[in-house]
């Protein structure tokens, strides 16, 4: 195979099948993420709040929870997700896609409550401690206090979860969920041109993190600028 | 509340986690744990259940060009398209329930069938020993010529050398996991080659055309199909010795499904008597040809025609 039979081919691809990568795979890609880091964030606050609370056996049950997922291959959890959660609550009803984003929920979950537990800690002692002199109470001191300080090592920590979770959405092409991993699962079965696909995936892909990363980076500095 | 959600979640994960044993030790006697897990309503009356009501729930790996792949220019349900795929309308449509598609990879559709998850699983399955041990296999349906034929492509320059499986020695032969080819392999390259386990067949050619792999294990359809796509692969001129077991494929379902089978072995029949299997290959194969692998080809040279 030359390197001209392979342009040509992309492009052959990219003309019949333009759709199938950039409206149906793309929008799928891009709601999953957004579904999950979104909910993820919401979710691993709560968690994050958890464990730093006083309650001991809270506390434990959700370090475990957030070892566990950590520690198991997304993989591992989509599948778990997609067979067990119809079949533990056969009432709702569950269709693949809302499965395949709960599972990236929890998932992401885990990750953004450690994101969200060390850019609280990250901030200075002394500030608690001021403001607790002032008169501050905890909750004033939580909101007004740690928490906007917080929300500046957080946030740009959550735009790499998005960037992250953007590449793990490609794993739950396992159940056709229809995300860009799947359109090239589509394509390649249809046309028998893997390599040619693969890189038409790849270049989305990367066109997609990088330029969020990009978003990312002009945000974080923006905050930087900002202190 | 966060309490409760998280003890929700624990449980649900561990009770996941011992779940997901079962396929996982494929080996081990795994059908204790089927009807354990099952919480679906299992075959206790003499006829036969749905997964849900009203519904069958065929699992399939939609990426096997002309058994069962997807028509791009459709969308939902319709976009599924292919052999397997007629063969699973018409025996919803004789059941008198509505069929739906659940298209996930190869391995996952085992799964789904052993969790019962899905009804039955319609994917070009062959007959093995050890599927038939821990599920309930439909008896054959043909799917014509191409596709119970097996052999292997190699590349262009060596296409026609090999006769033998002993021509084959001291080279690296690729197969998609838990496929037939793959226990295909196994049992005729032991100590001669080395089999390469692949997650599909598309991997397996990837592997073969960037020359780490020699061969690639496949049905003579497909590798046709593949060929037509890929100018430098050729068949290699050497194909399995395969008893019937291996020459028809199977439909897969539960252990537990006993009475379902039954009702599906005589709609297969039915089909047969009937002549539909011929008609549903043509039909398959004509879409896949429009949709594909005329589509975009190559000329003698290697460019696309």
């Amino acid at each position: 195979m030359t390197f001209q039979t392979f342009c040509e081919n992309i492009v052959k691809i990219m003309v019949k099948y333009w759709d199938v990568f950039l409206i149906k795979g793309l929008s799928i890609t891009i709601s999953l993420s957004i579904i999950a880091v979104f909910f993820g964030a919401i979710l691993g606050a709560l968690l994050a709040l958890g464990k730093m609370s006083r309650f001991k056996i809270l506390r434990g049950i959700i370090t475990a929870f957030i070892e566990i997922i950590r520690g198991t291959p997304i993989l591992l959890q989509l599948y778990l997700f997609y067979f067990i959660l119809p079949m533990a609550l056969p009432a709702l009803n569950i269709e693949t896609y809302p499965s395949i984003a709960i599972a990236l929920v929890v998932n992401s979950s885990a990750y953004v409550s450690e994101v969200i537990r060390s850019g609280i800690q990250a901030v200075d002692k002394g500030q608690t401690e001021a403001a607790r002199s002032l008169g501050l109470n905890k909750t004033q001191t939580m909101l007004k206090v740690v928490l906007p300080q917080a929300v500046k090592n957080i946030l740009p920590a959550l735009g790499n979860e998005f960037i992250m979770i953007i590449k793990e959405t490609s794993l739950a092409s396992t159940f056709f969920v229809g995300d860009l991993m799947t359109s090239y699962l589509t394509v390649r079965g249809a046309t028998f041109l893997a390599i040619e696909s693969l890189f038409i995936v790849g270049v989305i892909y990367f066109v997609l993190t990088f330029a969020l990363s990009k978003l990312v980076g002009v945000y974080e500095n923006k905050l930087k600028n900002a202190e | 509340m966060k309490k409760l959600f998280a003890l929700v979640m624990v449980l649900c994960m561990a009770f996941s986690l011992v779940a997901c044993a079962a396929p996982a030790a494929e080996e081990a006697p795994a059908v204790e744990e089927a009807p354990a897990v099952e919480e679906a309503p299992a075959e206790e009356a003499p006829a036969y259940t749905f997964v849900e009501d009203g519904k069958l729930l065929v699992a399939l790996s939609p990426d096997f060009s002309p058994m069962e792949f997807v028509d791009t220019s459709k969308s939902g349900q319709d976009q599924y398209v292919g052999f397997d795929v007629f063969l699973a309308k018409y025996i919803a449509e004789q059941l008198g329930v509505e069929l739906e598609i659940k298209p996930m990879s190869f391995d996952a559709c085992q799964a789904a069938v052993q969790m019962g998850a899905v009804d039955m699983s319609i994917s070009g399955f062959s007959w093995t020993e050890e599927r038939a041990a821990n599920y309930c296999l439909s008896d054959y349906y043909f799917a014509g010529e191409n596709e119970t034929e097996q052999t292997i492509i190699v590349a262009a320059d060596k296409a026609g050398t090999f006769a033998t499986v002993e021509d084959f020695a001291g080279l690296k032969i690729g197969a998609q996991g838990a496929s037939l080819q793959e226990s295909l392999c196994n049992s005729n390259f032991e100590g001669i080659a080395t089999v390469e386990i692949f997650k599909d067949i598309n991997d397996a050619v990837l592997a073969l055309k960037s020359g780490k792999i020699d061969g690639v294990a496949v049905a003579t359809g497909n590798g046709e199909a593949i060929i037509a796509n890929n100018p430098d692969v050729g068949m290699s001129g050497f194909s399995f010795e395969i008893d019937e077991s291996a020459e028809n494929n199977v439909i897969m379902l539960n252990k537990n499904s006993e009475a379902l089978t039954a009702k599906v072995n005589e709609l297969l029949a039915a089909a047969l008597e009937a002549g539909y299997y011929g008609e549903w290959y043509a039909a398959a194969q004509e879409l896949a040809g429009i949709e594909t692998a005329a589509d975009v080809s190559y000329d003698d040279e290697g460019n696309v025609a």
